[in-house]
């Protein structure tokens, strides 16, 4: 923020900036780039560098160059790491596969006006709403030993299924109390997208024969390009970034291991180590890949 | 990089550190009266929201209070929320004292300049309690930085009722094979016989304690935790090929459960026997004083003779002053109330809502072991048996081991028990990987 | 003409056999709907209920009681008007100043035209994307450090404006990209206008920006606020006494207290979800629009 910045305006807007107008236009970016800077980026960057450390997180002192071995630990010697990809990848298929289709589908009938359908889109997003320490709370009444479902099927806490514990089905578990929250909001944002496309266009696709399936295909679904890389995009992140619901549900304990609550269990609490920060860059790096490929497409017309 | 050297590694001194025995000497003199200057108003930090310790806590503020004027700002927090967060909480802004454990959580954080030496209360108090304590308290550098406040042991609880409808009694369980004939009599009772929750991914640490103590013994255990034996010994996997003749016999859902689950079995008598520390005896009581009078506690049984029932997991809990707090003098003088018997009694004497007592085994000697009611009782029994004793597995060994690799790596046993080849290769390859100490 | 017949002839039989249709879909995305809000109901119905009966007679019995008690009983537990006011004065600055500071950044890049000016839009748009555990020692770090080096230790950390500037930082990215996407829309004739009769930088963002941006501000708002209020994980980790910590924490401390009485918890639970269910009921159309509004840029 100088004067040389000042220079580079464009053509048709050279036109002095008066001293205050350039104070101005400093604090107008300064200020919160400062903020974000200082709380986002540096922090980022500084935690890559722990992550070459070892360090419990008090004196910085102590701070020790370790190299990779944060890494080899993760990598070769930390079993726990292979079943949070693993995990990761399963939420992201199903995340991709199941939930965001559904949530897909739910906004296209829920936009067609069908009967009822103010009350359809409000109970399908009503979940998005709820804390997290809310949803963990109502799927736990659920699904606890004394809990709904075990009660319909009959069974007591000492025959409960093992809902969260079972490791064939907790998977599922978690994805179908996560897909609670994800369709909804998927939903949501394809019915905006949905609402900008004519509804002339598609009228006239169904009288030129094309059946409902050709008309999506065909004609909304490339319509609501920009909708469509947002929803990518937040299936990707979160899938990666998922946290909160496991969090909830495990607490710091490994019960579910994914990469989110790895990092968690590392980097807070008593055995704080810089294996945290490794598992922190790895995350990081998974998720920059997507980060920059929605960039691209949402600020390409800006570029150019 | 680092300006702190000792001339010993201190990885080497921190890794070796073994947790002192400690027996309990029952009865004593009962000394009282430590006059308080005025140290000024403090702030507590108690790791529990549970009504019970909470009574009992607020009566040791309350009396501490009214004796010195000193007024105490009491902040409670949920013990998983305290834990997790503890390391941000004493480099932060911290109370002056707060609630804590024995052992090598104390020890790590001691050693980290983050807790403030106590050794001057110890010259005050330190003549109410066996010397045990005192070793218990005191950081590597020979230093005291914890005052308890109570002690419980982990054995095997039950309910009287059921053991006597069961044919079963104290005596009568006292081996391996009793033990096993035990469960096989539950199981065809329709019982579940050893409730177990694994939830937390600590619950089944206090199994594995007293499985290596009682097939290996004390010296093994307290080796293995300090990285002078290896997992990988064939010893350890006996642990494990142990454990997993239990594993018929617990409820399937181990691992949906957390302890409080696992105390519901045997509350709601679908369970014959459970594996754990005496503290939740207090929940039992919370639900009626008909089923805390029906709660017992034996040692878990012998399995090797060399080492009998010698050892016993018995965690002590009690108070730290944190360095960073604003008044560390504050916190030592309420801390020295705490620990002397006129602050254990106030504790002793607390009442929860419905004005029952509520169960506290104190540390110091001066609580009358006569006015032990009878689960408490067997609770001393059970430490007085026992030669050795051992505060939890996540207390006598690295905090960046013990939560992180060893709750997940027992977890991920319970889903497979085949694997414990490749388990124990990781544990030991993970505190191989763990950076040095310093 | 026989064309227009048969076009139209052929729009009713696809009108029909969509009305058939749609009833199926209706009902079947009905049902689908039932099933989606029963957890929701069935933690409403549990709070109504005493424990003690339930535990008694089952799950599945038929009350004998059905009343608030438990609502009564969670309120005067959990210590709610604390908790509210805790969350009031971190959700509250949080959300204007995330609103202030992305607005300035979106006037700024969406009405002059500098080289950088793409470049600060990714950098906002990217931070906002990072992983919140990427950053929290270093964050952790600097509060303690900061309050330490001034002398009042519990300026940022243990301190609800600890939350709020994380807050911000992060969610400043999100208000900026969707404020900036909003602001395209504005026609730039308007700002020049204001230029040519020689407004100042500053009056042209008070005087002539904000009054346009003030729907776009308002359902971001909402669903900023909606996000504030529902996070736990830095207030979780950023503080430290547990009566400075918002509602979604006292929760937590509910769920540890009353371990086995899930029918207070129920009601626990659903108090501390009201407000936002308030919120989005009353202000709907402002919550879908501004989840949208980053969405729909053309």
């Amino acid at each position: 923020m100088n004067s040389t910045a000042m220079d580079n305006v464009k053509p048709h807007r050279r036109r002095a900036f008066s001293r205050a107008d350039r104070t101005t236009l400093t604090a107008f970016v300064g200020i919160p780039l400062f903020f974000h800077l200082l709380l986002v980026w540096v922090p980022a960057f500084l935690t890559i560098v722990l992550s070459f450390t070892y360090w419990s997180g008090i004196s910085i002192s102590r701070i020790k160059w370790a190299g990779f071995a944060n890494y080899k630990n993760i990598f070769v010697d930390t079993p726990a790491f292979w079943e949070a990809i693993q995990n990761n990848i399963i939420w992201l298929a199903w995340f991709a596969g199941i939930a965001t289709p559904i949530g897909i589908l739910l906004a296209y009938q829920i936009d067609r006006q069908i009967r009822g359908h103010k009350f359809y889109e409000t109970a399908y997003y009503l979940p998005v709403v709820l804390s997290l320490a809310v949803t963990g709370i109502i799927w736990n009444f659920l699904l606890r030993p004394d809990g709904f479902v075990n009660g319909l099927f009959g069974r007591d806490i000492d025959n409960a299924i093992s809902f969260f514990g079972n490791y064939d089905i907790n998977i599922y578990v978690i994805l179908t109390i996560a897909s609670w929250r994800h369709i909804g909001y998927i939903m949501l944002l394809y019915l905006a997208g949905l609402k900008s496309v004519d509804m002339a266009l598609r009228e006239a696709a169904s009288l030129d024969g094309a059946t409902e399936w050709q008309t999506f295909k065909k004609v909304i679904f490339p319509a609501m390009k920009p909708v469509n890389v947002i929803v990518i995009v937040i299936t990707i992140i979160e899938s990666l970034r998922a946290f909160d619901i496991v969090y909830i549900i495990y607490g710091s304990s490994a019960g579910f291991p994914i990469l989110g609550t790895l990092v968690f269990q590392n980097i807070a609490g008593e055995g704080a180590s810089m294996k945290g920060a490794a598992y922190a860059v790895i995350l990081f790096a998974l998720s920059i890949g997507p980060i920059i490929a929605y960039l691209r497409t949402t600020f390409k017309s800006d570029v150019q | 990089m680092s300006e702190v050297t000792n001339g010993i590694s201190r990885r080497s001194v921190l890794k070796g550190a073994a947790i002192g025995g400690l027996g309990l000497a029952a009865g004593g003199s009962l000394l009282a009266g430590c006059g308080s200057d005025s140290t000024g108003a403090l702030a507590f930090g108690a790791r529990t929201v549970d009504a019970g310790p909470t009574a009992q806590l607020k009566a040791l503020v309350a009396a501490y209070t009214a004796k010195t004027k000193n007024e105490v700002t009491y902040n409670a927090t949920e013990s998983n929320a305290f834990q997790n967060n503890l390391s941000q909480y004493l480099q932060g802004t911290p109370d002056d004292a707060f609630q804590w454990m024995a052992g090598y959580r104390m020890q790590f954080f001691a050693e980290q300049g983050l807790l403030a030496d106590l050794t001057g209360v110890w010259d005050t108090i330190g003549d109410q309690y066996a010397e045990s304590y005192k070793t218990a308290a005191t950081g590597l550098d020979g230093k005291q930085y914890f005052v308890p406040q109570s002690w419980y042991p982990w054995g095997m609880h039950f309910r009287k009722s059921m053991f006597s409808d069961l044919g079963l009694s104290a005596d009568t369980v006292t081996n391996w094979d009793e033990f096993l004939k035990m469960l096989d009599g539950m199981k065809k009772k329709g019982l579940v016989g050893f409730a177990a929750g694994d939830k937390g991914g600590w619950e089944a640490m206090g199994t594995f304690d007293i499985l290596n103590a009682r097939i290996n013994g004390y010296q093994f255990h307290v080796d293995l935790l300090a990285g002078r034996e290896k997992w990988t010994d064939a010893k350890v996997i006996d642990v494990f090929t142990h454990w997993e003749q239990l594993i018929p016999y617990m409820n399937p859902n181990v691992l949906d459960l957390e302890w409080d689950g696992a105390m519901q079995l045997l509350l709601q008598k679908k369970a014959g026997s459970m594996l754990m520390g005496s503290w939740f005896g207090g929940n039992f009581k919370e639900q009626s004083q008909a089923d805390y009078d029906d709660l017992s506690i034996i040692p878990f049984p012998e399995i090797n003779p060399e080492h009998g029932r010698d050892t016993v997991d018995a965690p002590i809990d009690g108070f730290c002053v944190a360095a960073n707090g604003t008044n560390n003098a504050g916190g030592a003088d309420f801390l020295k109330f705490a620990g002397d018997m006129e602050g254990v009694q106030a504790m002793l004497d607390a009442k929860d809502a419905d004005g029952k007592s509520i169960p506290m085994t104190s540390a110091n000697k001066g609580q009358d072991t006569s006015t032990y009611d009878a689960f408490q009782k067997e609770q001393l029994a059970v430490m007085d048996e026992a030669k050795y004793i051992t505060q939890f597995l996540d207390r006598d060994t690295r905090p960046d081991f013990a939560g992180p690799v060893v709750g997940p790596a027992i977890q991920s046993w319970f889903k497979n028990p085949k694997d414990v080849n490749k388990i124990v290769d990781s544990l030991q390859a993970q505190w191989d990987a763990l950076p040095p100490l310093a | 003409m026989s064309i227009d017949v048969e076009l139209q002839t052929a729009a009713i039989k696809y009108k029909n056999k969509q009305k058939v249709k749609d009833r199926f879909i209706s009902a079947f995305i009905g049902i689908f709907a039932i099933v989606w809000i029963f957890p929701i109901i069935w933690t409403v119905w549990s709070s109504l209920r005493p424990y003690k009966e339930v535990r008694a007679n089952g799950l599945f019995s038929v009350p004998k009681v059905l009343n608030l008690s438990n609502y009564a009983d969670a309120i005067s537990r959990m210590d709610l008007p604390l908790y509210f006011w805790n969350t009031f004065i971190i959700t509250v600055p949080a959300v204007f100043l995330t609103l202030f500071f992305g607005s300035l950044i979106a006037f700024v890049v969406s009405r002059y035209s500098f080289k950088w000016n793409v470049s600060l839009l990714l950098l906002f748009t990217a931070g906002n994307l990072l992983p919140a555990q990427l950053v929290f020692i270093p964050v952790f770090k600097m509060y303690i450090t900061l309050g330490k080096a001034v002398g009042i230790p519990r300026l940022l950390y243990d301190s609800p404006w600890g939350v709020v500037l994380i807050h911000v930082a992060f969610q400043m990215g999100f208000a900026t990209f969707v404020l900036s996407s909003y602001m395209k829309t504005v026609p730039k004739e308007i700002s020049e206008s204001a230029m040519v009769d020689g407004a100042t930088v500053f009056t042209h963002y008070t005087k002539v920006m904000l009054p346009l941006l003030r729907p776009a501000l308002a359902s971001l708002g909402v669903l900023m606020t909606t996000w504030i209020y529902n996070d736990f994980f830095w207030a979780l980790v950023l503080m430290s006494t547990d009566s400075k910590r918002p509602i979604t924490s006292a929760l937590g401390r509910l769920q540890g207290e009353f371990v086995t009485d899930y029918n207070l918890l129920a009601a626990g639970a659903v108090i501390a979800a009201l407000p936002t269910l308030i919120v989005f009921f009353v202000l709907r159309k402002q919550f879908v629009s501004g989840l949208t509004l980053g969405s729909t840029k053309g």
